[in-house]
């Protein structure tokens, strides 16, 4: 696309899908605002870019002038950010159309977008089930053909796990490929910003334009932005590493079938596919249950009524002010993660757990560095152990909410990147499969996921 | 008051130093004093959603200097973390500092202790942190006011050891700390701006026991002028209560100046847990050795290796050689004077009593050129002028400039050294006091410098002393 | 790991969140649960050499010493819910200071 024209009508026509999207309450921008937006945005977009007139939804985590970024939060109603994430800059130079702010689990704390102050995102095949999260609203938007591509974000698989719950293709860059400037910190030493899309070539061509250096994030990595590979013929010469600990003998045997069609189709294509070990896995959601909280207690207590967003009573002096604020502005969930962060942070503790769960994160990137030094290139797994569960299913038990991250978690840990893409159905719901990448080797990844896309068969039961 | 004798006083200071930068430690932001409230932000010092904080290079050179001026051992890798606390001037809730690994550790200041003569001050650590903003409790009646401004300024904070044994001695390093931070310009060291703020650790113990006693941290000591008062108000409170059979309560208080006296913190301050864990939005600091040494070569003499070379060099005694080296422009324009080829302890005198005084009285410090003092230095010397004559000359130099020696010619006074002048007054003198020759003849010889009052009075001081007095010792004895 | 009502009302204190005494039980309840399962990460033997990794550059990068901030496309006035005469307000922090214990 690179005629004005052409930008106009595929804004026109986005608002049109985004008003049909409607029902799964996955946009968070109300629709006459966005066509407005969008219309602007269509006639100030620069016809050069390489996304000229192309629509991407944004997660509400990060900031944008254009819309409120309230995070799924009640503590953050109505905000509007002063500025705008270095992502969505980097898009709009693009000549992207940023196509309103996506639904998710307050501040990213979920894995099921039920957790917004804003209402839970409908699953869009099923409106019974949840679409994963905490991306939900991106991965529900792109998988209702809404728009072609998502912003999301990662802290614990927050990309992958909605994108295989609803059926479409997520990724997880490396940390500190794409600059954190402006996504809301969750937990800072994990949260990437990622991108779901229709297809690998849809998400990777946004990670492209969103990735490299910033002088605003001291975690991004001084490197140009990521090349996208050409879609090879075969994968030969790939060496795949299956790790047993992400296949138990639980695991429900419709996935197993899933992920086995995958490797054998990788095979086919040339790859060879050796067995490996990660003996750390079993650690890695406590660990992350440690960490992330841990983090996320210290990044969330700017929200206290005094600068911005909203006040909740407490005028009889300030700690009234942060407690009525923070009490009744964070969800449950947000409730917990604070508290279970400062406990493990406070004095007594912090040996026992923040400093044992660092020394368990060393180990899991040992485990991934391991594999790799012994010939691995890229490891397959399953992205989720379920498709989408329904809605409430887990909502009282939050630790069988952590476990749907049992698989995604590790590469955030170990900050490397993953893809996610569909690799069947199950009972008509879809399955992902992911591959984790070695640091910074991304144009791999897509790779093999460009190959494995064009074989498997996705929307067919497994 | 002094400690009665039995109680010897334990005192460790923690100070905050503002380093000399145009922008803040983590964002764009100016730095500066007194800007109208809450224009000097942004996303990162405002805390707002999404905002990361971005190193300051110069800030770290400048704590680096800081510290190896200290003598500190500068680590190669030292780690920021986060301090958690809520308060209404600190937007993030947590305060970017070092905690497990701080920049430097292990360095030592001499001072001059009024006790005890040259003393060793322990410097436990030394690490980077930023400032807070600033809350203004009595600008609304209902309201605390915040100003963000402040918020992100560079700080280093220097901790000793529990090394001080008196509120004297506290002082007397608090100043060799500010002259070694001023010399290597790493600060503006001014506590009326809050560029430099003290916190003190206080415990008293009987004499001869080595164990200490429950300390007490006094807060809000913010002029030179209170940091003994503070101190001495916090150890007689001590003592006191010991003495009446009571127990010192570990708690954090508050110096109110006006009053001269301390009171409790809030409780909850006391019993703060501030959470430190390292800061993931910072990676390490890495302190390449080349870096460290460039910094070391960009330190300036420091006061006390300059007062050694200045007793050394130039014969001068230690008193004022300390002097001279209190203020580095000072040491440096003594220097200059000699350089310029003045004597080296007549230039000390000048510069010690005419310069500082005249830089005491006028804001734009040395006003006399360096050249322009040896001159005058070399008038007096050469007996063109009398030390009298010069200091007007000197004043009239400093205020509107000009050779000293065209000075002194258009003011007339340039000395007459012409025999037959001086003989002319001396003559005239003796004619017109002839009871004081008389008296003098008869043994009275201290009446020469009256003679010699005389003579300077009717010359107009231009006569050359030094002759004048030959001549009159000439002819009162004929 | 069990944690008491009082441990999660300290906590709660420390992180300036109202807790609900409806609230209390079940978050105990949870906290305790979750804290449980996180602690199985001790059966690995403490491994005192293992260095922490910390994902991103190796070395914190210097900005220069330049006055340049990042532009806000609104001032504090606009985003604060209490402003005045260039001032953020908060209530009065003197009550605040003789508050709890």
């Amino acid at each position: 696309m690179s005629d004005p024209s052409e930008a106009l009508a595929s804004a026109k026509a986005t608002a049109d899908r985004l008003v049909k999207a409607k029902r799964l309450n996955a946009c968070l921008t109300p629709v006459g605002e966005l066509r407005k937006a969008l219309v602007t945005q269509a006639q100030a977009a620069h016809p050069s870019g390489v996304l000229y007139g192309m629509p991407v939804a944004v997660k509400d985590n990060i900031c944008t002038l254009e819309f409120t970024t309230t995070c799924g939060s009640k503590i953050l109603e109505s905000y509007r950010s002063p500025y705008e994430a270095t992502a969505v800059a980097k898009l709009k130079a693009a000549g992207a159309l940023i196509a309103g702010k996506t639904n998710c689990d307050e501040f990213a704390m979920g894995s099921s977008t039920e957790h917004s102050a804003y209402g839970r995102t409908l699953h869009p095949f099923d409106k019974t089930r949840v679409p994963g999260g905490s991306s939900g609203g991106s991965a529900a938007l792109v998988a209702a053909g809404a728009v072609p591509a998502a912003l999301g974000s990662e802290t614990g698989g927050s990309v992958r796990q909605p994108a295989s719950l609803c059926g479409v293709v997520g990724i997880k860059p490396t940390y500190g490929r794409v600059s954190r400037w402006g996504l809301v910190a969750f937990g800072s030493s994990l949260d990437q910003i990622g991108v779901l899309g229709r297809s690998v070539h849809d998400a990777a061509r946004v990670l492209s334009v969103i990735s490299g250096r910033d002088p605003k994030d001291s975690t991004c990595e001084e490197r140009d932005p990521l090349r996208l590979p050409n879609v090879p013929e075969s994968l030969q010469g790939f060496v795949i590493g299956i790790p047993r600990e992400y296949f138990p003998a639980d695991l429900d045997p419709a996935v197993r079938r899933a992920c086995d069609r995958a490797v054998r189709l990788c095979k086919e294509l040339g790859a060879a596919v050796r067995e490996v070990a990660l003996p750390h896995t079993a650690y890695a959601v406590p660990t992350y249950y440690i960490l992330a909280p841990a983090e996320a207690s210290s990044n969330l207590a700017r929200y206290d009524g005094a600068r911005y967003g909203p006040r909740f009573d407490g005028s009889a002096d300030v700690r009234a002010l942060y407690r009525t604020t923070r009490g009744e502005g964070f969800g449950p969930e947000v409730r917990r993660r604070i508290l279970l962060g400062t406990y493990v942070l406070s004095s007594g503790y912090y040996d026992a757990y923040y400093r044992k769960a660092q020394q368990m994160r060393a180990l899991i990137a040992q485990d991934f560095r391991n594999a790799f030094d012994r010939g691995v290139d890229l490891l397959f797994t399953p992205t989720t152990p379920s498709p989408a569960f329904k809605a409430g299913e887990k909502l009282d038990d939050p630790v069988a909410m952590y476990l749907s991250d049992i698989f995604t978690v590790t590469a955030n840990l170990a900050g490397l990147p993953a893809i996610s893409l569909p690799i069947g159905r199950v009972k008509g719901l879809p399955l992902g499969g992911q591959f984790i990448g070695q640091a910074f080797l991304e144009d791999e990844m897509l790779e093999a996921a460009y190959a494995l896309e064009r074989v498997v068969p996705a929307t067919e039961e497994a | 008051m002094a400690a009665p004798a039995s109680w010897e006083t334990v005192i460790g200071l923690e100070t905050h130093v503002q380093l000399r930068t145009a922008s803040k430690m983590f964002c764009g932001c100016s730095a500066a004093f007194g800007a109208p409230p809450n224009t000097n932000v942004c996303p990162v010092c405002l805390g707002l959603p999404g905002a990361l904080p971005m190193a300051n290079g110069l800030a770290l050179q400048l704590a680096v200097r800081a510290a190896l001026a200290l003598g500190c051992t500068v680590h190669s890798r030292s780690v920021f973390a986060r301090k958690n606390y809520f308060y209404p001037d600190l937007p993030k809730g947590y305060q970017i500092s070092q905690f497990e690994q701080p920049l430097a550790t292990e360095g030592s200041l001499s001072y001059l202790s009024p006790d005890r003569g040259i003393a060793t001050a322990t410097i436990q650590r030394l690490h980077v942190e930023e400032d807070a903003g600033k809350s203004l409790h009595d600008r609304f009646p209902k309201h605390t006011a915040i100003d963000l401004n402040r918020c992100g300024v560079p700080l280093v904070e220097i901790v000793t050891g529990p090394d001080f044994r008196s509120p004297q001695e506290a002082r007397a390093y608090l100043l060799t700390l500010k002259q070694v931070l001023e010399y290597a310009a790493v600060s503006d060291c001014d506590m009326e701006k809050g560029s430099l703020r003290v916190d003190a650790n206080v415990s008293v113990r009987r004499v001869g026991r080595p164990e200490l006693g429950t300390k007490t941290e006094v807060k809000n000591i913010n002029s030179f002028a209170y940091v003994e008062k503070a101190l001495t108000v916090e150890h007689d409170r001590q003592i006191a209560l010991l003495e009446g059979g009571g127990t010192v309560e570990q708690q954090t208080l508050l110096y109110d100046a006006k009053t001269n006296s301390v009171r409790p913190q809030r409780a909850k301050e006391a019993s703060h847990d501030y959470r430190y864990f390292p800061d993931p939005d910072l990676p390490p600091l890495v302190l390449r050795e080349e870096f460290i040494a460039e910094q070391q070569a960009l330190l300036p003499e420091l006061p006390a290796k300059k007062r050694e070379r200045f007793v050394e060099k130039y014969a001068l005694s230690v008193t004022d050689a300390a002097v001279l080296t209190a203020d580095r422009s000072v040491a440096d324009y003594y220097e200059a004077v000699v350089h310029a080829g003045a004597d080296a302890k007549a230039a000390a005198n000048w510069v010690m009593t005419e310069v500082l005084a005249d830089a005491k009285d006028h804001a734009d410090g040395l006003r006399v050129p360096a050249g322009a003092l040896a001159n005058l230095i070399g008038l007096v010397r050469g007996g063109t002028l009398s030390h009298q004559a010069a200091k007007r000359v000197f004043g009239e130099v400093a205020d509107h400039g000009g050779e000293p020696r065209n000075v002194a010619e258009a003011l007339g006074l340039i000395q007459v050294a012409d025999t037959g002048v001086v003989t002319g007054w001396v003559s005239e003198v003796l004619v017109s006091h002839p009871t004081e020759v008389a008296r003098y003849r008869s043994g009275e010889t201290k009446l020469l410098q009256f003679f010699l009052g005389q003579v300077m009075k009717l010359s107009r001081g231009k006569a050359d002393p030094k002759l004048a007095q030959r001549v009159l010792e000439e002819k009162l004895v004929a | 790991m069990s944690v008491t009502h009082d441990e999660v009302l300290k906590i709660a204190r420390l992180a300036e969140l109202d807790v609900s005494e409806e609230a209390l039980p079940l978050l105990a309840e949870q906290m305790s649960r979750i804290l449980e399962y996180v602690a199985q990460i001790n059966a690995v033997p403490a491994s005192e050499g293992v260095k922490p990794f910390v994902p991103g550059p190796d070395a914190l990068r210097f900005r220069a010493d330049e006055v340049k901030p990042i532009p806000l496309a609104f001032g504090p006035e606009a985003l604060a819910p209490a402003f005045k005469d260039g001032f953020f307000l908060v209530p009065k922090l003197g009550a605040f200071e003789g508050a709890d214990s």
